[in-house]
């Protein structure tokens, strides 16, 4: 093409007219800080690893079932240390995975690792997050089956489906609320910092189809 | 030691800063994004630079790292906007045999690849470059079959947007 080979020469003809930076300058650069996705990410990731960790691990129903159900302690106890076992398992993966983020690697390997990494904490948000749900879910069914304080609505429940029906939708609602959120601010962060990048991926695949 | 390491890297950079400028060039439009596209670049090898081993040229190794800031981690949007004006404050060195209608025509150029997405440049960098298809191809992580027509497809669309 005639066009880009012109292009080329000029391109070559004004290969060294950029105003040149000196040392001191290099100097400095290098010791201000960086402001790279992959920076964002990190602490974003860390941010996040620290909130569901600690929500995910809140002593909600510990002590009144134990003091109260001690038959459903045992269970209770095994899914904490399970929890344990997850955040262990996620944080050797999470680090693993960071660590492998080289910028010297080919552009479409880059784009793999850095997405990786992310989907790690992903799938770690997403563990947390129905572990949440999951626990109010149980925690509502054993009050209302347990809990003297509601023996009234309980009775009510067992004479009129409508009231049970309303109960159970409630429920539905507020599981479905939280998901919704949570995907929201997912779909934010994500547009925030992972949008060039996406689109790029897709770019680079669309070559390689 | 490391203050033998940033002398050196400090000096090598030196040396190679027009390829980070050309990259800047082509990704950024405007005295203030280039210097900050420069920067961010500038941090990611000094960062990759303690794995920098000899046995490739410095030059080689910064491209790739180079590249892969500019549409990689660069957070901020590098693709200029259509109408971005072929940056006439740049201080282009002009030859004695100044041609109106070939200046006129590489402006034109130079505006068609403002158009183009980040990989589309990357592509176009290399290929001023000189670089041939197994570099690009494995700079970019894709087969050099599809670089080979990605680049003549590249060359379809520089083509339609300057005769629309």
């Amino acid at each position: 093409m005639d066009e880009l080979d012109l292009l080329k020469k000029d391109w070559k003809r004004n290969e060294n007219s950029f105003n040149q930076v000196t040392d001191k300058e290099i100097y400095a650069m290098i010791h201000k800080k960086s402001s790279s996705i992959v920076k964002w990410i990190l602490i974003i990731s860390v941010l996040e690893a620290i909130l569901w960790t600690v929500l995910g691990t809140l002593p909600v129903a510990d002590d009144y079932l134990e003091k109260s159900h001690p038959e459903y302690a045992l269970p209770f106890e095994c899914f904490t240390y399970f929890n344990y076992a997850v955040i262990l398992v996620f944080i050797y993966l999470f680090y693993r995975n960071y660590v492998r983020i080289s910028t010297t690697a080919s552009t479409r390997q880059l784009m793999d690792d850095i997405i990786r990494t992310r989907k790690t904490v992903n799938y770690y948000v997403w563990y947390n997050l129905a572990m949440i749900m999951l626990s109010f879910v149980f925690g509502l069914v054993l009050a209302f089956l347990t809990k003297p304080e509601i023996d009234q609505l309980r009775q009510k429940a067992n004479e009129d489906g409508a009231t049970l029906a309303v109960l159970i939708f409630l429920m539905i609602l507020f599981v479905a609320i939280v998901g919704c959120l949570s995907w929201l601010f997912y779909r934010l962060v994500y547009g925030i910092f992972l949008r060039k990048l996406l689109s790029n991926y897709k770019e680079l695949k669309k070559i390689d189809l | 030691m490391s203050d033998h390491l940033e002398q050196d890297f400090v000096k090598q950079l030196r040396e190679n800063q027009n390829i980070i400028h050309k990259i800047c060039r082509l990704y950024t439009s405007g005295e203030d994004a280039h210097k900050d596209l420069f920067q961010e670049i500038t941090i990611q090898l000094w960062k990759a630079y303690p794995k920098f081993r000899g046995d490739a040229k410095f030059s080689t190794w910064a491209y790739r790292v180079a590249l892969n800031t500019a549409i990689t981690l660069y957070r901020k949007s590098t693709r200029s906007v259509a109408t971005t004006e072929y940056d006439s404050s740049r201080h282009f060195i002009r030859q004695e045999d100044y041609n109106y209608e070939e200046e006129e025509q590489i402006k034109l150029m130079y505006q068609a690849v403002y158009q183009l997405n980040d990989i589309e440049k990357a592509l176009v960098f290399m290929y001023l470059e000189d670089k041939d298809y197994a570099e690009i191809s494995e700079t970019l992580g894709i087969s050099e079959v599809n670089a080979r027509v990605k680049m003549n497809r590249i060359k379809t669309k520089l083509k339609k947007i300057l005769n629309p």
